[in-house]
This record gives C-alpha cells, structure tokens and sequence, in this order.
C-alpha cells in the first residue's frame, strides 16, 4: 500500500516538473529565436545578396522583387513577427538554397546528426563512468594515474586532430575503417555499414566527454565514499563490490548526469566540427554552409531543433536525476 | 602547362610519377579497360544545386558539367571542335553564325535534341543567366530546321568569341521540354538534371555525394569506359587527403590536398600531380585600388602600391611555389593575346616610395603617408595571409594599413556592393578570350553595384571603354590581338586592379586514373574518356 502510493506520488512529482519544465521552456525558446534573429540579421552581408550574387542579377527591379518575394522590405521587428507566428504553425521557412522547406533540409540531415551525438554520449558516459569508478576503487594505484593521464590527454586533444590522427591510424595505415561517410557509396547502408562509419566520429568527438565525466565522476565516487550511509553499508557486512555498485555509484552519478545534461548543447556544437572531419552528412555540415551563406531560414530552424533538443534533454536528465534521488520528490 | 611547372615536376616538386604514370604514357601504352567505378572529389564543398543556371561557382560547375553539354569544345592544342555542333560558321558580316547540330544526340530520357533545345537554352538561359555579360549584342536565333540553329548579334562578332562562347562556362543545352515554361532557376530538375552527357544523374545524398551512371544511348559510341562516376564532397582537405591515400577516392581536382601533402603523396608512387587541365580557367589574386578614393585616383600611387608588393614571396611562402607573379590582366599561358611587353609594377620599395613622394604623399612626422583599409577576401584562406604579406610591404613604404579579412558573404557586400574598402585582395578566374570576363574590370559597363567580380575599383575611361568597344567587334584575329596588347598596355600603366599572382591549380590522382587533365578547363569538361586501370 504504502509502495502504491509511493509510486503515484512520484509519477505525480514528476508529471509536476514535466510540467513546470515545459511551460519554463516557452520564454526559453522564445529567447533564442529572438537572441538567434537579431544575432544573425546583424551580421553583414544577407542571403539576397549572395543568391543575386551568385544568380549575377544586377537589374534593381528583379532585385526589388526578390526583396518582397523573401519579405525583406519589413521592418525588422515585423519581420521576427511573422517569423514567431510563422513557428507557432510549425513553419519554419523557405530555403532558397536548398530549393525546398526548411523542415525538409533539416529532415534530411537531422538523423545522422542525432546518431552521432546520442552515439558519442553513450560512450563518453559509458567510459567515462567506468574509468572513474575504476580510478577511485583503485585509488593512488597505477591504474589511477593512468586513467587520469588518459582522460587528461583526450581532454587537451582538439577532437579535430584527434579526428584526423585516427583517420590517418585506422584508415589509411591499417585500413580497418572508411575514412569518412555514413555509408560505403555504391553498395554499403547496413547496419555494420554505417556502425563502421560511425566509430571514428564517435570515439572522436565522445573521448573528450569521456575524459571529463571520468574525472567527475572519480572525485564524486570518493566523496560519497566517506559519507556516513556509505559506512553503515559496510558496517552491515556488504560486500565491497556490493557497495560500490548500489550505494556509491549511484549516488556518484548524481553530478555526472547534471553536466550530460548542460553539454548537450556543446555536444551539438561539437558536431560541426567532427561532421567536417569526417564528412557526416549531418546539420553541422547544413549549419556551416548556411552560416556562409547567410541562410537565415536554416541558421534559425537549426537554431530552433538544436534548442528544443536540448530543453529536452534537460527535462530527461530531471527526471533521471528524480530517479537517482528520491529526496527531490520531498523538494 | 607554364615552363615553370615544368621546371618544378622536373625536379621532383610533384614527383617522378608524373612522368612515369602520368598522362599521356600508360593511355597510349594500355588498352582502356571498360567498367568500373571511378570515384572523384574537388578542393571546395558541396553545391547550392546540382545545376545552377547562372554557374553559381565552380562546385555547381564541377557537377553539371558531366550531365550537360556544350555545342563547342576547346581542346588542348587551343583549336576549337564540335561537341554537340558539328560545326559553325560565320556570315560574311560575321554578324549570325550558323550552327550545324550533330545528329542523334539523345537526352537522358530518350528525347532527341534538336534546334529547339539549343534556341531555347541561347534565349532562356545563356542569355539571361550563364553568359548574360557576353551576350549584349545577341539578336536571336533562326531555326531553319531541326539541325541547323543561326545565332544573329547586332553587330559583328569575332569567331574567337564566338568559338569560346560555346565551348565554355555553363553555356550548356539544356532539354526545353523540361525547363520550358518554368523558372529555370527554381526548376526541380535541377536538382536531378537531364542532359545529354556522358554521365546519367542517379542520386544526390546531400552532405555525401553525387551518383551518377553511364548514359548507355551516349553520342560519342563506346565512351564512356567507366560504369560509374561518383562525386564525393569532403570539406576538410586532410580528410581528401587520407581519402586519397586510403583508395576512397581516385581523383581529385583543384587543389583537393594542402600543398605540403602534394609532395607527400606524390613521393609514395601511387599518385600524380599535374597543372594540366586549367589553362582555360586561371586563377589569379587580384589587387584592387578603389578608385573613388582622392588618393587613388592617382595613377602613381595605384603603381606604388603594386611595386610596394613582393609577389614572388607571397608565391613561395603563401602558396608553396604552385603560383607566379602576375604582370597582366590577361595570363601568361594565354597563347592569342598575353604579352609581355607592358609597363612593369615589378617590386621595388624605393620607387614606390618615390612615386608616393613625387604624387604628393611624403612620410609625416608618424613616418606615415597616409593609412589604409586593406580587406582580403576571406573565401580563400590563404587571402587572409596574402594580406599580411601586402600589409607589411605597404608598411615599409609608409603607408598606414587596417587589414581586415571577412568571410564570404561579407567581402562580396564590402568589395562589390557597398565599395567599402582602399585595397582589396580578391580573385578572378579568367579564360582565353578577354571580352567581357577580363576587359569588364577596367570598362564603365563592368561598374554593376552588387554584382560580384566585375568592375569594383571603379576605373574607367574613355579610351578603355572604346578601345574594349572595338576589340569587341574586331574580326580580323592579328588586329584584335593587337588591340588587347594596347588595352594591356593602358591598364597595367593605370594599375586601378592587377593580378599579384597567377595560380597554378593541382589536380591529385592516382596511377590508376587514366585520360585525365585532357581539357583546358578539366574541372568543366565532361570526362567522357577517363578509366581506370587494373
């Protein structure tokens, strides 16, 4: 009875807080539509130009037209107006560059790009919890030093050399791994295709997460080591092992959990650059060559997705963390 | 090729393996071997749209050109031929040229091209979009039959421009029954063009690459040799690179690999490096003075800056030696119309200094002259070091420097929409024929506000603007040359914007890749007869 009611008090709490989270979400994503419009409407040089750049269109009628057809002849705060309104129908634009909606350009490039970054989490968490829990159960040993120079290591490497040292490693010398791509052209798009792909991205743009949730996630382990339930655990004859897998790791995760939820948005960021590397065809490829052209609709719509990926994730690792320390129920 | 670049693969700066499986040796010694996937890259990124009717950059370019083609084609030798014209011939008054189509070239969709095609793509599309600046004197075209296409101009037209006209740029035949009636700027099809290629378009996974497959009911009978052409994007050169050297790509054009790694590779054996294939389309660094400023409305400032300039380091240390100085607008490998015998703005900080005193500007008291904006354009990097380079030489003889280096979108508005800049560092890639690509950056119809890569230096004269008007309707080819060895002459005495240096332009490939390079502007050239050796 007792655990019944334990129970829908907590899916209670938690329906609270999906709640709260979400309605917090909306002056949120408003901030970073307006902060994203004015930002990049403040940069020099607008994709109008650049489209009749490269069209060489000289004639001001035509280019007078452009203007109206693109709604370029608004003031400016009419023109984030109707870009709001234009969202809350789930409109996110016309891409002239792509020659089709924004939604669609995105769509196109969205799953590698949410492959790569739920792929590189994984990892980065996996290791990185287990490096740390293996550095501190093994404490002032050589197996802490070395998870320490390790992680110290990924963590000062730029991802992109490290990105290009293991192209040059595992792709060129030893020829285990493709180069770049999600899939082998002309025959490839498996499962094992694109998990081969996938590794060196990963690894990549994962170690230097890994590294820091590692160090964390050491520091947390020996912190809630000398806390007083820890003692009591083992006061009551439990194992070691049985200790530091039910009572302190859990525990531990708390702070490891709170800083996946903050690098999302980096993670994403982090993404451009690795794509480059090793040419996934991803939104950081789309984001690069839109912020070069000036393509406000896909900067925005990136902008928008990348925001609302974020605010979700934020909103999962709440509930992760509600579930890691029921005390918050009681908060 | 120059006799620099000569010089330079002679003595092992791009290896030995060009020699030894290089062009001409292993095509002539083997027989083509038929089939196979031949996959291929470009030193840029991925394009806007499969086919861009105004060019839209080379990346478009690089991958229309194998879907489309050209009534013309400039061989290496520099003679003109027929591609999808048989021929064609000039009036007595050199004012219509007759084109005789080549019979039973089929689109990719089985429809026959016809007079129509080429009428339409001439009005709709070179007209307004792909040579718009060329065409200013076109009157239309006669279609007397279904192979036979008259093109009328208003006044007389030279063959050369005429020959170089259809043979180059994007001056393509496209299918009316696809493109008439739309925009053609919009049109999906662009996005999955039909031409009458070599090459049938298969796909395009966006961010990855292009497939394309072999136009079986192709003209030309047997080509092409490969059944597949795969055009791979890699934005990083090192990732080119490692492609190349991992076998994932077998070719790459336009500078693909940072110089350094050209060495590199070549030294393994397994790869050649050639200049071959852009002398039709030469890049040059230019150096702009902007004429609206009082300063630079004197000539003998305008030199001083070029002279203040060492291009020969910039050569050396920005572009690893795969560059020459410039002297004059039109390049040094253009065999109708180069010359050398033009004023010289060859480095010397002491007669700069001299014409910047005699021009009225002597040092002050801060030991500057006066100061200027210098922006690089930031689309090349290596602009940016250009920059530093030209800022320090402009230092030394007094002269005060803001250099700044934007990205793409913003030097395209400051160089040539909102003439915001003194010095500018830009780019030019310039063909044979000089009119109106090279003429049009020293004439008064060449000033087009918020068109890129024309006149924005704001220079002109009378006498530039006439002698361009005759050269432009000059038929006898010794007198035309001797106009464009005039109109040198003039514009490299003004210097309002000349080139700092020629760019020699690399294409990687490995050994097994045979018949490439084969076209003056191989990035555009169809690939027809390119295969792949055991």
């Amino acid at each position: 009875m007792a655990g019944e009611l334990s129970g829908s008090s907590r899916r209670h709490v938690a329906l609270r807080l999906l709640r709260r989270r979400l309605v917090q979400a909306l002056p949120l994503m408003l901030g970073v539509v307006v902060i994203n419009f004015v930002l990049i409407h403040l940069a020099p040089g607008s994709f109008l130009e650049l489209m009749t750049a490269e069209n060489q269109v000289s004639d001001p009628a035509t280019v007078e037209l452009l203007r109206k057809t693109y709604g370029l002849t608004d003031p400016l705060w009419l023109q984030l107006l109707k870009y709001i309104w234009a969202l809350l129908h789930l409109d996110f634009g016309f891409s002239y560059r792509q020659n089709m909606p924004v939604i669609d350009a995105i769509a196109i490039n969205l799953p590698a790009t949410l492959l790569l970054m739920i792929s590189s989490i994984a990892l980065a968490f996996a290791v990185g919890v287990a490096a740390g829990v293996v550095a501190s159960a093994k404490v002032r040993t050589l197996w802490d030093s070395l998870v320490s120079v390790v992680a110290m290591f990924f963590f000062a490497a730029p991802s992109f050399w490290l990105g290009i040292m293991m192209i040059v490693l595992f792709a060129v010398k030893l020829g285990w791994l493709p180069v770049g791509g999600m899939e082998t052209i002309g025959g490839g798009g498996g499962i094992v295709d694109i998990l081969r792909h996938l590794l060196l991205p990963t690894l990549a743009l994962g170690l230097f997460y890994a590294a820091i949730y590692a160090r964390v996630m050491r520091s947390s382990m020996l912190e809630v080591s000398q806390l007083d339930f820890v003692r009591t655990a083992r006061a009551k004859g439990l194992s070691r092992r049985q200790v530091t897998l039910h009572h302190v790791l859990r525990n531990a995760l708390l702070p490891v959990v709170t800083i996946l939820g903050v690098q999302m948005g980096t993670v994403l960021g982090g993404s451009v650059v690795i794509e480059s590397v090793f040419s996934w065809p991803g939104v950081g490829s789309l984001l690069f060559d839109s912020v070069s052209s000036r393509n406000y609709p896909v900067v925005l719509g990136i902008m928008v997705l990348g925001a609302l990926v974020v605010i979700a994730a934020n909103i999962a690792v709440d509930l992760v963390y509600m579930w890691l320390d029921p005390r918050i129920e009681i908060r | 090729m120059s006799n620099v670049t000569r010089r330079q693969f002679g003595t092992g700066v791009v290896g030995a393996g060009m020699v030894a499986a290089g062009l001409a040796g292993p095509a002539i010694a083997q027989e083509p071997k038929r089939g196979g996937t031949l996959v291929a890259t470009w030193g840029g990124g991925e394009p806007q749209s499969c086919y861009v009717p105004s060019g839209g950059g080379s990346s478009p370019t690089f991958s229309s050109s194998k879907l489309f083609e050209r009534l013309g084609n400039r061989r290496m030798d520099g003679a003109f031929e027929g591609e999808l014209a048989e021929s064609w011939k000039a009036a007595a008054d050199f004012k219509s040229y007759t084109v005789t189509l080549r019979k039973g070239v089929k689109f990719h969709d089985g429809k026959e091209m016809t007079s129509e095609d080429v009428a339409y793509s001439i009005d709709q599309i070179w007209k307004k979009y792909a040579a718009a600046a060329a065409l200013g004197e076109y009157a239309g075209t006669e279609t007397p039959d279904a192979s036979t296409v008259i093109v009328k101009f208003n006044k007389a037209t030279p063959e050369f421009f005429f020959s170089s006209l259809v043979s180059g740029g994007v001056n393509y035949i496209l299918p009316k029954h696809i493109y008439a009636g739309s925009d053609p700027v919009t049109n999906p099809a662009n996005n999955a063009p039909i031409g009458t290629g070599p090459w049938k378009f298969k796909e395009w996974v966006r961010g990855s690459h292009f497939e394309y497959v072999k136009h079986d009911a192709y003209w030309r009978t047997g080509f092409p040799y490969l059944d597949k052409l795969i055009i791979r994007y890699l934005r990083d050169p090192a990732s080119r690179a490692a492609a190349l050297e991992a076998g994932e790509i077998h070719i790459g054009v336009f500078n693909p690999v940072a110089p350094p790694d050209i060495k590199r590779l070549t030294g393994t054996g397994k790869f050649v490096a050639t200049s071959k294939g852009y002398e039709e389309s030469v890049w040059s660094t230019s150096f702009e003075c902007n004429t609206r400023n009082p300063i630079f409305q004197k000539r003998e400032v305008r030199q001083a800056m070029f002279m203040a300039v060492d291009r020969a380091l910039i050569a050396r240390t920005v572009y690893y030696g795969y560059a020459r100085p410039g002297t004059s607008p039109i390049f040094s490998l253009n065999k109708e119309f180069y010359t050398a015998d033009i004023f010289r703005t060859d480095f010397d900080p002491k007669k700069a200094a001299a014409l910047l005193d005699a021009a009225g500007y002597p040092k002050k008291g801060d030991g500057k002259r006066f100061t200027v904006n210098l922006l690089a354009a930031g689309w090349f990097t290596e602009n940016g070091k250009i920059g530093s380079i030209v800022k320090q030489g402009l230092e030394d003889v007094g002269i005060g420097v803001n250099l700044t280096v934007p990205d793409r979108p913003t030097s395209i508005k400051r160089i040539y929409t909102d003439y915001d800049f003194d010095l500018a560092i830009s780019n030019q890639s310039n063909p044979s024929e000089p009119v109106p690509a090279t003429t049009q950056y020293y004439t008064s119809d060449g000033i087009k506000k918020g068109v890129p890569f024309r006149n924005a230096s704001g220079f002109h004269t009378d006498e530039v603007d006439a002698l361009v008007d005759k050269i432009r309707i000059e038929t006898d080819p010794a007198k035309r040359r001797a106009m464009v060895v005039e109109f040198q002459k003039i514009v490299t005495r003004e210097a309002p914007n000349l080139p700092l240096l020629e760019l020699e332009s690399i294409t990687m490939a490995s050994t097994k890749v045979q018949n490439h390079s084969n076209d003056p502007d191989y990035l555009a050239a169809s690939w027809y007869d390119i295969w792949l050796a055991s």
